[in-house]
């Protein structure tokens, strides 16, 4: 009776990661392996926020993540293109 | 949101490295939308990324791009997208969970509409910003 029990638990386990595959994508199962680099990080509310430097679109000049003493709360927003 | 609030809140954006680039992990809706590219390998070439999304999205938010070692990203663990809102005294009062799961611009709205109503209303929503 157990081992029964066993082997249609263990075939409805392989069933749900086949149909989570197949609805993912193995490309995407790949990639999410490969070159998933999303974490939580350091920072936390309530931190001070670090200020760092970034390139403006001329490729060229620096300009601050952060602007300062403006009296304004400021959104960051991360991300790209892809 | 940037129109919405732009005249009393700062934006700015934060280009990070590629999420889906061709030779990593490319999506497949990327190629449907013809947006295809390598993962860069100067910082022209990021930057070159950069003002492309700029141009086809005629995207009015400030952007900037991170440096090709990504010391802000780093940092903040932007990748592959990220919220944050800083206070007017410099403080992080939202950190919002990585994307795509995680990105939810109706939170920040939220704050905004928040923050547009005033310190009464800015104070009864902090204690849900920052659970």
């Amino acid at each position: 009776m157990l081992k029964k029990i066993l082997l249609v638990a263990c075939g409805l386990v392989v069933l749900a990661a086949t149909v989570i595959a197949v609805k993912i994508g193995p490309s995407n199962i790949i990639g999410m392996i490969r070159y998933d680099q999303r974490r939580e990080g350091d920072l936390k509310v309530g931190d001070v926020a670090p200020a760092a430097m970034l390139v403006s679109l001329d490729g060229r000049s620096r300009v601050p993540l952060l602007k300062t003493n403006t009296g304004r709360p400021q959104i960051l927003v991360f991300g790209s293109f892809t | 949101m940037h129109q919405r609030y732009g005249d009393r809140v700062d934006f700015q954006t934060v280009y990070i490295r590629e999420a889906h680039p061709l030779d990593e992990w490319q999506m497949d809706s990327n190629v449907k939308d013809d947006v295809c590219y390598r993962q860069p390998r100067s910082l022209q070439e990021r930057v070159n990324i950069a003002n492309d999304f700029v141009k086809r999205f005629k995207y009015g938010v400030p952007l900037a791009v991170d440096a090709m070692d990504d010391p802000v990203e780093k940092v903040y663990a932007g990748w592959p997208e990220r919220f944050y809102i800083i206070d007017a005294r410099g403080r992080i009062v939202y950190k919002g969970e990585p994307g795509p799961f995680g990105f939810h611009p109706e939170e920040v709205e939220a704050w905004l509409a928040r923050y547009a109503r005033g310190p009464v209303a800015q104070s009864r929503g902090r204690a849900v910003t920052q659970q």
